[in-house]
């Protein structure tokens, strides 16, 4: 329990930068709604005489143009870089830093087990992450009913801020799984900011090619909008393999964290 | 000079990664161009009606999508993202990183003083930020020769890749200063991470909304947007200007707050 309120305590400033970061670009974002969603109208009926193999070309679907929904599904992009970065960094750091900053000795010579060490760390990111989405979802939902007018469908709405946690839970598993097994860390940001940029990056060329298969290499990837506000769920493959990488990279964490060498002051 | 080779050394293999990570970006967008190609002219037909605002939320700008050289226009703003991050970690840590990793007594120990060693240091930067923008130059000239159809090119990429320079040097100062004045150096390449996101995002919304275009003096990437950079408009003088002032403002401080500061050790 020492442990999670120190780790909790260590990480507040920054979990609030985060969300403040997050709430501000979703709000900044949704307040250019409504003019943009006038424009959208006049192009919404100058895109029907358009061939439909074009527009499918383009993502581009008629009934959606304008709405809240496909304008938030471009917006979130932005949103789901901040918080990839975010899940990243809080994994790759909050394991590796007692190395880095040679607090490792001290904390590992306590009567606690490492796997103890381990799950409190563990918690306490979880904890950061969900309070950020906590404050996320509210700033996000208010927002979006004071710039809409029209009616939307909230659960769609919901499920697609809601990716923005299951993105960050990736991402914080992979952090936490790299730093345990790079013997030294020494600077983290580089190291996140590298990996969310190759997969942003995979993720924004998987995009035209349209192949199923490369979506499974980047978890930008994982949710596809124009899916959920369409089906209005998620897609149980993408979900199944996303769940099984956390829980894999979450024990083999676990399992090398116990066993592996501690490099001391 | 030996502060200089010794930062090259332990830069290289982070060049080399960069370096690898521009071309493969570069390379696989002209390969993404050549799909888009494929599909027709009707897409650029498309995009012309298309309102402004959607098009910056899509990240197209206002580039002529049918032509090889339009289409790297909107691919510069993705590389100048990748470009100024390692110009901001660069600068960031080169600076702090002696305190980070507890060199900093051993290397102000030694018969030199700190207005040398910053040289040095950021000499070395500057080589690095150069050799980045040579191959980001080499590796686009490269790629768009290969899809392009007899149109003059090599002239606007090199303008812009002169712009894209006085963007890294930019940012790889911002790095410095902040990493000069900060009491607590570890902290530098996260506020200047900070500082570039914000900066980013804040000209993605100026794109999508032009009521807050006066803001753009605030964000560098607005300073040298490939629209304006390759039209008549050219580099406009006021921001030609304002780069050169901030250049010349974040060099002094990065001297004069580091010349007088505790080192932590």
């Amino acid at each position: 329990m020492n442990m999670f309120l120190h780790e909790l305590k260590a990480y507040r400033k920054s979990t609030i930068t985060w969300t403040l970061a997050l709430v501000s670009v979703v709000i900044v974002f949704l307040s250019m709604f409504p003019a943009i969603s006038r424009e959208a109208e006049v192009f919404k009926e100058l895109i029907m005489g358009f061939p439909e193999a074009l527009r499918m070309a383009l993502g581009l679907s008629v009934e959606n143009i304008g709405s809240i929904l496909e304008f938030y599904s471009y917006i979130f992009l932005y949103i789901s870089l901040i918080g990839a970065i975010q899940g990243m960094n809080l994994g790759a750091s909050i394991v590796s830093k007692e190395i880095r900053e040679k607090t490792a000795d001290f904390l590992l010579t306590k009567p606690v087990t490492r796997t103890k060490v381990m799950t409190s760390k563990l918690l306490a990111a979880l904890t950061c992450l969900v309070i950020t989405n906590i404050f996320y979802l509210v700033a996000a939902s208010v927002m979006a009913n004071l710039v809409e007018t029209k009616a939307f469908s909230m659960k769609i709405f919901l499920l697609l801020s809601l990716t923005l946690f299951f993105l960050q839970l990736m991402f914080l598993a992979l952090g936490i799984i790299i730093s345990v097994v790079i013997p030294k860390t020494k600077s983290v940001l580089p190291l996140s900011l590298g990996t969310v940029f190759a997969f942003f990056i995979v993720g924004a060329l998987t995009s035209t090619t349209g192949d199923q298969a490369l979506r499974y290499l980047t978890p930008f990837k994982y949710f596809d909008f124009s899916y959920i506000v369409k089906n209005s769920s998620y897609e149980s493959s993408f979900m199944i393999v996303a769940i099984g990488f956390i829980t894999i990279a979450i024990i083999a964490s676990y399992l090398i964290y116990t066993k592996r060498d501690i490099h001391s002051a | 000079m030996n502060v200089f080779m010794r930062e090259m050394k332990a830069n290289r293999k982070a060049l080399i990664i960069w370096s690898i990570g521009v071309f493969l970006m570069v390379a696989s967008s002209m390969v993404k161009y050549a799909g888009l190609q494929a599909s027709g002219q009707s897409i650029n037909d498309l995009l012309v009606s298309m309102p402004q605002s959607l098009k910056a939320i899509m990240g197209m700008g206002t580039f002529d999508l049918s032509t090889a050289n339009g289409y790297y226009g909107v691919l510069f703003i993705y590389l100048a993202m990748l470009a100024t991050i390692h110009a901001t970690m660069l600068g960031a840590t080169i600076i702090s990183k002696e305190e980070r990793d507890k060199t900093s007594e051993f290397l102000f120990l030694k018969p030199i003083s700190r207005s040398k060693i910053i040289t040095a240091k950021l000499l070395a930067a500057f080589v690095n930020v150069v050799i980045i923008n040579l191959v980001m130059l080499v590796s686009s000239i490269l790629m768009v020769q290969k899809y392009n159809h007899g149109e003059a090119f090599i002239g606007e990429i090199t303008r812009l890749m002169l712009g894209m320079f006085i963007l890294q040097l930019i940012f790889l100062l911002i790095g410095t200063a902040l990493a000069a004045i900060s009491k607590h150096p570890k902290t530098a390449p996260s506020h200047a991470t900070g500082i570039l996101l914000f900066t980013f995002i804040l000209s993605m919304a100026i794109d999508m909304n032009s009521r807050i275009e006066n803001l753009k003096y605030l964000t560098p990437f607005k300073y040298f947007d490939a629209k304006n950079v390759n039209s008549s408009v050219g580099f406009e003088p006021v921001f030609v200007i304002l780069s050169a002032s901030l250049i010349v403002v974040l060099l002094s401080t990065t001297y004069v707050f580091y010349r007088k500061r505790d080192l932590n050790v």
